[in-house]
């Protein structure tokens, strides 16, 4: 029998530690007993590692009063947003504090003569979105947990998702932050203009830093003008090679999608019949495809984009006409991740991603891996940025966890060597970081010990994140 | 983690006791922490915090089933913050049916730290006895007219009048059971079907069910009210006693077995989801042919009368709010909403399926909590421009019936059915 102890303020911080925080924040910020712990203990991978303690700060002198003790007494600390992150950002590997930011959830102003906003790191990305939208404003970076996960999180580990085609990803978005430094002072990168070009660019080294270097207590986005409206297409192709074909002839025709998304066979099969979704047993590769813009540039399109699939010898191609048919053909791309299950109860899913002309390759490896029949991998994604979902389904018998890991190991290396990179919006993690080495060379890794080094000389912020252990 | 030696306080060892039947444990396993639930946890977008969240919760079950915490009061704290409102289970993109993983900790909290004495004697002594219950209430009933402060046919919650101003309504002089002992004969009826009140209908709402019979009955539909029936077994089971929900099942399944019916109708959408769904659990797979014949009373309507020609629809501008129970755990809110339709001049309101906070011992725990969403509530009826705001649960009816009396709205609460009574007897009268 192994209890969880329930009572570790002693051992965390020393009792004058966690009643000196007490007093800097209030009763109610510093949760120690077990059933809190317990609930800031996973992310979305499942993984689980028991924090301290939790602060569960409204301010960024609440941040940065928090970090002064831990960084003198050298206790580790973690960021978490809604705690939804697919690489284990904000997993307490090696105990300590974590960082509840979901309280931090105010939108501090919206400005739409500057096209800017001005959030605290809590906010849910939809509601950002939503709120904007008011203004007749649109924030582009749509990963799907949007509705759930916080845009700290989204900045945190640089959040893509399906408008990165035509619109890029949250790092694009991202104009000044007020961050959190270990030593609990308080720095502000970048400027809340459109552009900005004074000196070196230390927003972009925070965004996609995941909780290695400080703490985000406030973010500035840019906004766009909200497009008009959405049209939205379904291509069904017998060839998977056809699809992707059509996917890049769609941009040759210089028109950029909003989104591009592609399923492959696996993944076809694994949807048909999910929850009344039919499809044709021909099927073998399936694009779905939204459009943006004003109601005459998105018609002019689509039948561009109609007369493309036809060329690559689509079986067929369905446009939606109405908001209900538009949600039954995004609800085949909704229901992918429940439905792969179907194939096998454990899934490793890697958001690998290659250049566009290197799809190709890219899937024919994955064949390969299933024409062994150990473990199958399904593949889907945002074609349109070669950045494919590559799904790992394996099953509880004795080995398949091994092959597993080897195919996600081969999988990996194949992406490098066709000029690829491990992790196109999930970020590393500890669940990728034995992979670094793969990508990044010794002297880059080097240099970007070094950033850690002077950000965090004792090695407080997230330990166990992004580099590989040693 | 190093090795623990419980102290006195924790040695609630009990705790490590095997709960229920252990379907929940696979069940704790299928959640993949995804963190979807945080979209549509009525408690959750109110606090921000994971322990007041499905997956918060499946994580501190977890733990129990692994032997890695006791039971404590903090851990009940948790366990008692969930609305059960089941919304968790309708988005969950693992099929994580959370009903069964909650019900474990409630029994879990129960068997480990006790039910308070005076719920606890209310399931095992007050609530299987129907006489005794009316007697008790019917005592009530006459003493409420000395508490101060009526208004509009509400009264002040008298142990809640120092929390706050809760207008809660009057019990009626007579039951619903007792005023429809009788069952009226329908010549060549179309269908017999068993009438369900629950309690709320039953000892406060009497005009639902004068309502429910009066319609079916003009659609020539026989309605009996079976006088031995009890409470569903929802309070019991919210407070974790398996065991009185159990015997309240036992006891109603006789009642209802023992007649010939043609269907069951409730117009309670809590009452309506235990009878239909929790007892297949509590009685097991033998009751799937009874479960198969309960209805909620719209859903009854618009499956077997449909049109209806006849009645013509009143003018007054009706809204409808979806009782968590019946939208989110049964799918039904297209069939309330068909049958106002047909009665009313009906009007949708922005996020009709918001919970109300109403809800079992919820609203005491966390009243703060429930104020704030009955609050939005409030709002949501007040922005949609209705004159009525109708619902197909009697506990939803209650509180925002509060709602809008402490905000001295002139908005009126109802049940559906009695829109559309009244919609048919306005017709008759016309002509």
């Amino acid at each position: 029998m192994k209890l969880f102890k329930r009572k570790t303020r002693e051992e965390a911080l020393g009792r004058k530690g966690v009643s000196e925080l007490v007093r800097l924040l209030g009763k109610d910020k510093v949760l120690t007993e077990i059933e809190d712990r317990l609930c800031y203990s996973y992310d979305g991978t499942k993984q689980k590692a028991l924090p301290d303690i939790v602060i569960r700060p409204k301010t960024t002198s609440d941040v940065s009063a928090t970090l002064k003790v831990a960084d003198k007494q050298r206790i580790p600390v973690y960021s978490r947003g809604a705690g939804t992150g697919l690489s284990g950002g904000a997993v307490p590997l090696h105990g300590g504090i974590i960082f509840d930011l979901k309280g931090m959830n105010k939108i501090v102003n919206i400005c739409p003569e500057d096209f800017t906003a001005t959030v605290e790191p809590g906010v849910v990305t939809k509601h950002l979105q939503d709120e904007v939208t008011r203004h007749g404003l649109f924030y582009p970076p749509d990963p799907s947990s949007a509705a759930f996960s916080t845009i700290g999180g989204n900045v945190a580990e640089c959040a893509g998702g399906i408008t990165g085609l035509k619109y890029g990803v949250t790092r694009d978005y991202i104009l000044a932050m007020e961050i959190v430094l270990p030593d609990g002072s308080v720095i502000n990168t970048g400027r809340k203009t459109l552009r900005s070009v004074t000196g070196y660019d230390l927003t972009r080294l925070f965004v996609g830093s995941e909780g290695t270097l400080g703490i985000f207590t406030k973010i500035t986005v840019k906004l766009i003008p909200k497009p008009e409206r959405v049209d939205t297409l379904a291509a069904f192709f017998g060839e998977r090679d056809d699809a992707i074909d059509a996917a890049d002839l769609v941009v040759e025709n210089t028109i950029v999608p909003r989104t591009l998304e592609f399923m492959d066979h696996m993944t076809i099969s694994a949807v048909r019949g999910f929850g009344g979704i039919t499809l044709d047993d021909n099927v073998k590769a399936l694009l779905l495809i939204d459009i943006d813009g004003t109601g005459e540039n998105i018609k002019h399109d689509l039948s561009i984009v109609e007369r493309v699939c036809k060329e690559k010898n689509a079986l067929k191609v369905k446009v939606a006409e109405t908001e209900k048919e538009r949600n039954a053909i995004w609800s085949v791309r909704r229901s992918i991740s429940p439905a792969l299950y179907n194939i096998a109860n454990h899934k490793i899913n890697e958001d690998v991603c290659v250049p566009r002309s290197k799809i190709k390759e890219l899937l024919q490896k994955v064949d390969k891996i299933n024409e062994k029949q150990e473990v199958y991998v399904a593949s889907f994604g945002h074609i349109g940025d070669g950045n494919i979902h590559v799904n790992i389904m394996y099953t509880d018998e004795p080995g398949q966890g091994e092959i597993a890991e080897r195919v996600v190991q081969s999988v990996m290396e194949e992406v490098v060597t066709l000029g690829g990179t491990i992790s196109g919006e999930h970020g590393i993690g500890n669940k990728k970081s034995q992979f670094m080495e793969l990508e990044i060379s010794p002297q880059e890794l080097s240099i970007m010990k070094k950033f850690k080094d002077f950000f965090d000389p004792k090695g407080i912020m997230n330990p166990g994140k992004l580099f590989p252990s040693t | 983690m190093k090795k623990y030696f419980p102290s006195k306080r924790d040695l609630r060892l009990k705790g490590l006791r095997l709960l229920m039947s252990d379907d929940w444990k696979e069940e704790v396993s299928k959640c993949s922490k995804c963190g979807k639930c945080h979209t549509v946890c009525p408690v959750f977008l109110e606090t921000h915090d994971e322990s007041s969240v499905a997956r918060g919760r499946i994580s501190l079950a977890e733990a129990l089933r692994d032997q890695q915490i006791v039971y404590t009061g903090k851990l009940r704290d948790y366990v008692y913050t969930c609305k059960k409102c089941m919304r968790c289970s309708k988005v969950c993109p693992s099929d994580v049916e959370y009903e069964k993983i909650i019900s474990a900790l409630l029994h879990g909290v129960a068997e480990n730290m006790g039910i308070p004495l005076l719920p606890k004697i209310i399931f095992r002594y007050i609530l299987p006895r129907r006489i005794l219950f009316d007697t008790l209430l019917k005592v009530s009933s006459k003493l409420q007219r000395f508490i101060p402060m009526k208004k509009r046919g509400q009264m002040r919650h008298l142990p809640l009048l120092f929390m706050g101003k809760r207008w809660i309504p009057t019990l009626a002089k007579k039951s619903a059971l007792q005023k429809f002992r009788k069952t009226k004969k329908i010549k060549n009826p179309r269908m017999r079907v068993g009438f369900f009140t629950g309690c709320l209908i039953n000892y406060i709402y009497v005009d639902v069910a004068e309502a429910v019979i009066e319609v079916l009955n003009k659609m020539d539909i026989e309605v009996v009210v079976p006088q031995r029936q009890l409470c569903c077994g929802t309070p019991s089971s919210t407070m974790g006693d398996v065991k009185s929900s159990k015997r309240l099942a036992e006891e109603n399944r006789k009642v209802f077995e023992s007649l010939e019916l043609d269907a069951i109708v409730s117009a309670c959408a809590t009452c309506t989801k235990s009878i239909k769904k929790d007892y297949l659990r509590t009685l097991g797979p033998s009751w799937k042919h009874m479960s198969d014949k309960i209805y909620d009373i719209s859903e009854f309507i618009d499956t077997f009368i449909g049109d209806m020609p006849g009645v013509k629809p009143l003018e007054e501008k009706v809204t409808y709010h979806d009782p968590c129970h019946l939208a989110w755990v049964r799918n039904i809110s297209e069939e309330p909403r068909s049958v106002l339709k047909k009665s009313s001049r009906f009007v949708e309101m922005d996020k009709a399926d918001g919970c109300c906070g109403g809800g079992g011992i919820f609203t005491i725990i966390h009243y703060d909590l429930t104020l704030k969403m009955l609050e939005r509530k409030v709002d949501s009826i007040e922005r949609s421009g209705a004159a009525t705001v109708a619902t197909n649960c009697p506990g939803c009816v209650m509180q925002i019936a509060d709602g809008l009396a402490s905000k001295n709205s002139q908005i009126k609460t109802t049940h559906s059915i009695q829109i559309l009574q009244e919609a048919l007897r306005e017709s008759e009268t016309k002509r």
